[in-house]
């Protein structure tokens, strides 16, 4: 992968569209279609978009992937044609996203963002929701581009201004974090609250009921585990419904990175990552596995038919 | 530059291979098996690990001032003292005081493999033996030493069984590890008789006396640095620590974390021995401290945390990209490995390939949990990647 190719990629997809992938904000908030919530007030359900993206991740991913496992002569040339194009301002990616993406695909993961919506409405939560809503541009400051995710903060705190919030409820480990802490370093006077959203559904008394399998084996996100210390509420939570959880060996603050985070500069390392995470999993006998982060469903989906496990979002397993 | 292909191919090629894999998923069980245990028996390290952290930040912002300290001690017991700025002049020092068409013994040294001193001393034409069993195979095996405590770590024991029967020309049983040790023991037995200067590093260096700490499992490194009469420490300018009792802190914490219930040997040495008073010991005592970007680093703000690295190598074993490519994280011209290894290569060696290596990281943050320094290395590993994204 050539980096000064991804960059100009990834600054053309902000340019046109906000979003590194070329994903457009009206589809971030297709799902709350006739949900009618409004679109100002105290509390703000931010969902960075990231799990209604996963279906262009995942298209992503197999392309770049493709290419990775061309032999390495045609794989130089491949992405010095791809560059070129890019440079000449036929960019794949964008291509790429225009694609129409089968309602089937998407609609699984505008089910699990609903879901958390439905649990946050039963618990009693009022929050409004963006129309369109913007990406939250963690992956620019992973990549250190910090001038791109810079300029992107700076809208998204604006935008999220407009809405009278006071408080944001987050519901992925990487935009609570980026929330949380990152934005703060670039924007000056972010000081709205931010909370994940199983905090909310666990401070308000919820008890979620069984949806999927009745045991599972808990997979940590890294982010959710260690950057931001979510450990125990996701099984407070599924032992609240019933649901049997089993632990792997590497769990809680030493659980075991997906893969995922490095996918799009080492496709296929990303991917051996999370085979071995997934055997870890596997290994408690347990055959069905639990995530609460958009990248591991992705990352460990694509692995999973070969492995015979089957990857459930943890709303997925309750509702 | 921005090309990552080469190191794309580099991690995948390695992470297909069996051997590699076996010896990887071996050594990393049995190292979490033993950190466990190692935490529960001794629920205080922890606390210790958090002082030791401030030890180090003390030291390192004022790195100077014990500089000077560390060398009127070294001094003032006999020994000589050096500065040495780059690699180069190191090289250029041990090289003098080693001459030409001698033995040497080495302790096994990350810092000497930084400036790739065997080769440079084997070119010299002088015969050099690492004494670390792991090291020992290295310098025969290669590629490179392939963890800080582990060198060997990418090696099976079926690998060294094959080796070993054809260097020594004698029947290997692989199942047998304490009988390899022995024949590589035995062989090296004689060499340290022989051996005109002994090498070492330093685990850690207390400034008030201007003692080297070595830590060791195996003896090798008390044979290698007091038979010979020269001592040669090479110590890198992060490992001065004001006093006696800091040091000893340090190297608790550097062998609980690698994985020791109790490590075996823990060496301490002072000066040159003193005629007369029947000490035994190595007549000449030389201390060169390097610098190599290490003086550097400890004024910027970021990198900065790489210098309270202790080396005690549990962020390996705990990487999930390291327990896939071992240590070809960091590439193979680097001495280090891994994420931490990455940012040791940046600060003191090719700061190009490290930049692209950088890129590796899952910035998953397990190496935080793992590490007594609480060492950020997805905040260094990030900002390695900022500051080739802002120029591109
Ligand atoms: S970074 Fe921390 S865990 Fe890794 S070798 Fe250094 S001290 Fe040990």
């Amino acid at each position: 992968m050539d980096l000064k190719a991804v960059k100009l990629l990834l600054e053309k997809n902000a340019k046109k569209t906000w979003n590194p992938l070329g994903v457009k904000e009206e589809y971030c908030s297709m799902w709350a279609e006739g949900m009618n919530f409004p679109e100002r007030g105290e509390v703000l359900l931010y969902t960075g978009c990231l799990y209604q993206m996963i279906p262009y991740i995942d298209m992503f991913a197999r392309l770049l992937k493709g290419f990775e496992s061309m032999n390495p002569a045609l794989f130089g040339i491949a992405m010095k044609i791809k560059a070129l194009a890019d440079s000449l301002g036929l960019d794949t990616i964008s291509l790429l996203a225009s694609l129409e993406i089968s309602k089937k695909d998407r609609e699984r993961y505008f089910r699990i963002v609903r879901s958390i919506a439905n649990a946050l409405l039963s618990a009693g939560v009022k929050f409004a929701y963006m129309r369109e809503e913007p990406y939250s541009g963690v992956l620019y400051h992973d990549l250190g581009m910090d001038d791109l995710f810079r300029e992107h903060v700076m809208r998204l705190a604006k935008k999220i201004k407009e809405t009278g919030a006071r408080k944001v409820i987050t519901i992925d480990p990487h935009t609570t974090y980026m929330l949380n802490y990152l934005i703060k370093e670039f924007v000056d006077d972010f000081e709205v609250e931010v909370v994940h959203y199983m905090d909310v559904l666990l401070e308000r008394g919820y008890t979620p009921k069984v949806r999927g399998p009745k045991e599972v084996v808990i997979h940590d996100p890294c982010y959710l585990a260690r950057w931001n210390g979510v450990i125990d509420q996701p099984r407070v939570l599924l032992s609240r419904a019933g649901v049997k959880v089993r632990e792997p060996e590497f769990t809680r603050k030493f659980t075991g990175c997906c893969g995922g985070p490095i996918e799009s500069l080492f496709p296929s390392l990303s991917s051996k990552l999370a085979r071995k995470r997934m055997e870890e999993l596997k290994e408690t006998g347990s055959p069905c596995f639990t995530v609460m982060c958009p990248i591991c469903l992705t990352n460990f989906q694509r692995e999973a038919r070969e492995l015979g496990v089957r990857v459930f979002d943890i709303m997925e397993v309750i509702e | 530059m921005t090309d990552l292909t080469g190191v794309s191919q580099l991690l995948n090629k390695v992470s297909d291979d069996p051997v590699l894999r076996t010896a990887l998923d071996r050594a990393i069980s049995s190292y979490w098996k033993k950190r466990k245990q190692v935490m529960e028996r001794y629920p205080y390290v922890k606390e210790l690990a958090d002082e030791v952290r401030r030890i180090k930040e003390w030291s390192i912002d004022h790195m100077d001032e014990l500089l000077d300290k560390a060398i009127e001690a070294v001094e003032a017991k006999g020994g000589k003292a050096y500065i040495a700025e780059t690699a180069e002049e190191a090289r250029k020092i041990v090289g003098e005081l080693v001459g030409t068409g001698k033995v040497v013994t080495k302790a096994k040294s990350m810092t000497t493999e930084e400036l790739k001193l065997r080769e440079f001393l084997i070119e010299r034409g002088n015969e050099v033996y690492e004494t670390d069993l792991g090291e020992f195979l290295v310098q025969f095996l290669g590629p490179k030493p392939m963890h800080f405590i582990s060198p060997s770590i990418h090696l099976t024991r079926e690998k060294v069984a094959e080796f070993l029967k054809d260097f020594m020309g004698v029947e290997v049983d692989k199942d047998d590890v304490e009988g390899m040790v022995a024949l590589v023991r035995k062989f090296l037995r004689d060499k340290y008789f022989s051996a005109d200067v002994g090498i070492s590093g330093a685990n850690a260096f207390a400034a008030d006396r201007g003692a080297v700490f070595l830590i060791e499992n195996e003896s090798n490194i008390r044979l290698s640095i007091s038979l010979p009469p020269k001592h040669i420490a090479v110590v890198g300018m992060e490992k001065i620590v004001p006093t006696m009792s800091d040091a000893w802190k340090v190297v608790e914490v550097i062998s609980r974390y690698g994985g020791y219930k109790v490590t075996s040997y823990i060496n301490t040495v002072m000066g040159p021995a003193r005629s007369g008073e029947g000490d035994i010991g190595p007549e000449e005592y030389h201390v060169i401290f390097l610098d190599n970007g290490r003086r550097e680093a400890s004024k910027d703000p970021i990198l900065k945390q790489t210098l309270y690295c202790l080396r005690c190598g549990a962020c390996q074993y705990l990487c999930p990209v390291f327990g896939i490519v071992g240590g070809y994280w960091a590439g193979l011209e680097s001495a280090y490995s891994g994420g931490i290894g990455v940012m040791w290569e940046y600060i003191t060696g090719d700061k190009e390939t490290s930049t692209q290596h950088a890129f590796a990281c899952l910035l998953c943050g397990r190496c935080i949990e793992a590490c007594p320094m609480r060492i950020n290395q997805p905040e260094v590993l990030r900002e390695i990647r900022r500051r080739l994204m802002e120029r591109i």
